[in-house]
């Protein structure tokens, strides 16, 4: 899948200072490597990109001709609903009021370093972006269906469990990578230890189960368990590596959706059950989760490079450090080979992680990667835009050019 | 047969076993009056439970014994087992739990599911499920089954997880840090991986009452293991103040909560009515309890002390010792036990034995066994009930 992928970025000439021009002199337009099957479709690449990109997943979805081509920010958060303009996150939050504290209620038990650990992380200060994204297609989805504004509390539970269920991975995760900070505070198991961290997550997992037990719907549940699947086989596909070039940005892609998009994607869906019958729409709630979902990873992997540690609350360089080449070092590795060597060691040997780094920087891997999200932001807009016209689903859309331009 | 194939060679990647843990066992015991009327087995034998064991597993079909391991050999993730492998040689405390598991399971002690489906046939198909059409083998629904794995990987889960060692509590004998912090990767992982099995199994369930009652009894033994790491490794060997009431409801949650509310489920899942689902709920606590407190007793009832175990300073025998005792005695004991400030567990061990705590705990165990049994009688009489009176019997036995 990925290699076609590969063979046009060869074949793009404005990617300035390629080692390996490729076969021929290229136009923007013009048609990918010698070596892909005959596709008179090809002739746009950009619509191969998305082709390949999207076959990648099983829920394939019919890919249109694609018009915007450029590379610059995408601007069609038209509002067509004729209401006010609203910042997206404000409008979620009418809804999400008490949020923390209701995730606080569901982890009451007894035990009080316990319940300290496991509330630790629902202060406030996260981003809340899950349960926003949540909240908001609730209402998009209940205005398609019926043009109710109301909504129910099965689908705010969802916006619940979703961020516990995050959480409750980042616990893990960072006990597995060994971090130390997060979120402008120490991480868990730095304060309280590995062992009790590890039972912390554990805990916020089980009281997210209850909750979604206690909503009572048998799909709804299965929705969201393939989740926590997900997000341990992407943790699996982070422990292992591809030496194969091409296979490696399929892995990376699949590994992204797995940890990051598969929440997104399917607590849109949840919602969406929950709120109309329709099968198209939980379809469309689905694409759009994830491929917000995939756009958010893409820039975060980005920000990982460009951001200075301050504004993140974590250290940068953090992937090159525990070994994971993101999209930008696999862009760069195209340019500069040499990275391959580094890559398969894991960036293992001293002075390798800065020497990635700066391969990095000197490459377009930041902007190829950018642009990647860009096409990701776009498919999610698409999809959303066939949703009946709403303040949510406007806010939906701007959501979407927010995970591109975010620095944090 | 794949399955079995790959069980067969685990044991030779997890290295050299040493005497392998049989909590289960029940040992040459001083003899002292049985509860309820035992049918004359009389063999002193590990082969006693063993028997017990495969006798039950004649009646509900099939052994029990690969339930949990069955996933983590997959192949999508047999990578699992080849992770593990690469502790071998290292201290890491998820290598023993791994042997510990393979070993039990050859010789079917994987209790948890097994009691899960004794229940099952115990209780039989309700009077509304007469008329449907699930298909039982051996008298056991498929989704009854499927919550008996499902119970099993729970356990195992938190097992795995109950392995993981605070990084900076680490000394140099136990080896180089970065094995340490492999190891403890690789059991999250695990864990995880385990526990995602367990929620997806749960979802396939079809039934929300089923998985809020799995999810609450993984919240409870979540504390449970809390609990049990809090109480080890005080300075002094003294650990905390808690009397026996405490000590019951920490064991509920670590021990108890699990069997008893997946005792309960598998009678939800064939339908049974409240009053069905709350006998096999009080089985399953009391049948816990009274396994915990014969596992806790074992350290003072062999006669070998050759094995000179030690034990854990918040076991049922030596809670009871300290709540006889009072706070002030049992501390200036621990203190008269060490020497140079190491703890010298046998001299320890003949302080308890001389007090009142062993005995107490005998008639513990012995009070819910016969609970355990009580609740069994709300069952129509047949092989699975037997079945489950004689593991009642087994661990309460201390002759």
């Amino acid at each position: 899948m990925a290699s076609r992928w590969w063979r046009w970025r060869r074949g793009c000439s404005w990617r300035p200072a390629a080692r390996n021009p490729g076969p021929g002199s290229r136009r923007h337009a013009g048609p990918p490597g010698p070596r892909a099957a005959p596709d008179p479709l090809a002739q746009m690449p950009c619509f191969s990109l998305v082709k390949s990109l999207t076959s990648a997943f099983p829920n394939v979805y019919t890919v249109s001709r694609f018009h915007h081509m450029t590379p610059a920010v995408c601007c069609c958060s038209k509002t067509q609903s004729g209401e006010k303009y609203t910042d997206p996150f404000k409008l979620g939050w009418r809804d999400l009021k008490g949020l923390y504290e209701d995730i606080r209620k569901e982890l009451l038990i007894s035990t009080t370093e316990l319940k300290e650990m496991s509330e630790y992380y629902f202060d406030g200060k996260g981003k809340a972006f899950r349960p926003i994204i949540v909240v908001l297609m609730a209402r998009a989805c209940n205005i398609h269906h019926n043009n109710s504004r109301d909504m129910q509390a099965s689908q705010r539970s969802i916006a619940l469990i979703a961020e516990m269920i995050h959480t409750a991975s980042l616990v893990h995760d960072d006990v597995i990578d060994d971090a130390s900070s997060r979120r402008g505070k120490h991480t868990v198991n730095k304060i309280w230890g590995e062992k009790k961290a590890v039972l912390a997550g554990d805990l916020i997992l089980s009281a997210a189960s209850i909750a979604l037990a206690r909503i009572g719907n048998t799909t709804v549940i299965s929705i969201l368990t393939q989740v926590i699947e997900d997000l341990v086989r992407g943790e699996f596909l982070q422990l292992g590596s591809k030496e194969n070039e091409n296979e490696r940005f399929a892995h990376y892609l699949e590994k992204t959706f797995k940890k990051t998009a598969s929440l997104i994607a399917n607590s849109c869906k949840a919602v969406s059950v929950l709120g109309c019958p329709d099968p198209m729409v939980h379809e469309i709630a689905y694409q759009y989760g994830k491929n917000v979902g995939i756009a958010f990873q893409l820039i975060d992997d980005v920000l990982d490079f460009t951001s200075c540690s301050d504004q993140m609350g974590k250290p940068t360089s953090a992937d090159l450090k525990l070994g994971l080449a993101t999209g930008p070092v696999l862009f760069a590795c195209q340019q500069f080979p040499e990275m391959n060597a580094m890559i398969m060691r894991r960036f293992s040997l001293p002075g390798d992680v800065d020497r990635a780094r700066q391969y990095v920087l000197q490459s377009d891997g930041v902007q190829q990667t950018t642009y990647l999200a860009q096409r990701y932001c776009h498919e999610a807009v698409r999809e959303i835009s066939k949703l009946r016209p709403s303040p949510e689903r406007d806010a939906l859309i701007q959501l979407s050019e927010i995970v591109l331009t975010r620095d944090k | 047969m794949r399955l079995q194939h790959l069980l067969l060679r685990l044991p030779g990647y997890l290295g050299a076993l040493g005497p392998p843990r049989r909590l289960w066992r029940s040992r040459s015991l001083n003899s002292i009056s049985p509860v309820g009327s035992w049918r004359g087995q009389s063999s002193r034998s590990p082969a006693h439970w063993n028997q017990v064991v495969s006798e039950a597993e004649k009646i509900v079909g099939y052994p029990t014994s690969f339930m949990s391991l069955r996933c983590l050999l997959s192949d999508e993730l047999s990578n699992i087992a080849m992770q593990v492998r690469k502790l071998v040689g290292t201290q890491h405390p998820l290598l023993t739990t791994a042997r510990g598991l393979v070993h039990e399971s050859r010789h079917n002690l994987q209790l948890r599911g097994l009691v899960v489906l004794l229940i099952s046939k115990a209780a039989g198909p309700s009077r509304v499920n007469a008329s449907q059409n699930y298909d039982t083998v051996s008298g056991i629904y498929s989704c009854q089954r499927s919550l008996a794995e499902i119970t099993e990987l729970i356990h195992t889960a938190l097992l795995v997880h109950r392995g993981i060692v605070n990084l900076n509590e680490l000394q140099s004998s136990d080896g180089p840090l970065k094995d340490m912090q492999f190891g403890n990767k690789i059991a999250i992982l695990s864990g995880d991986f385990l526990l995602a099995n367990a929620c997806n199994g749960l979802a396939l369930l079809q039934n929300t009452k089923v998985v809020e009652l799995l999810a609450s009894a993984l919240m409870d033994l979540v504390q449970g293991v809390y609990h049990e790491n809090s109480a080890s490794a005080k300075e002094n060997y003294i650990t905390d103040d808690i009397g026996i009431s405490t000590w019951k409801e920490q064991t509920f949650l670590s021990h108890g909560a699990l069997l008893a509310k997946s005792c309960q489920a598998a009678m939800e899942l064939a339908k049974h009515d409240a009053e069905v689902q709350d006998m096999a709920f009080q089985y399953g606590k009391h049948m816990a309890m009274s396994h915990k407190i014969n596992s806790d007793l074992q350290p003072f009832i062999k006669e070998k002390t050759s094995d000179c175990a030690t034990f854990h300073l918040n076991s049922a025998p030596v809670v009871l010792h300290q709540e006889f005792l009072g706070r002030d005695l049992w501390i200036k004991q621990i203190k008269e036990a060490q020497e140079k400030g190491r703890l010298d567990y046998a001299k320890l061990r003949e302080t308890i034995k001389a007090g009142k705590g062993v005995t107490s705990a005998i008639d513990l165990c012995r009070y819910h066994g016969n609970k355990a049994l009580e609740a069994l009688e709300s069952f129509p009489p047949s092989e699975a009930r037997s079945a489950l009176e004689n593991i009642v019997f087994a661990v309460t036995r201390f002759s």
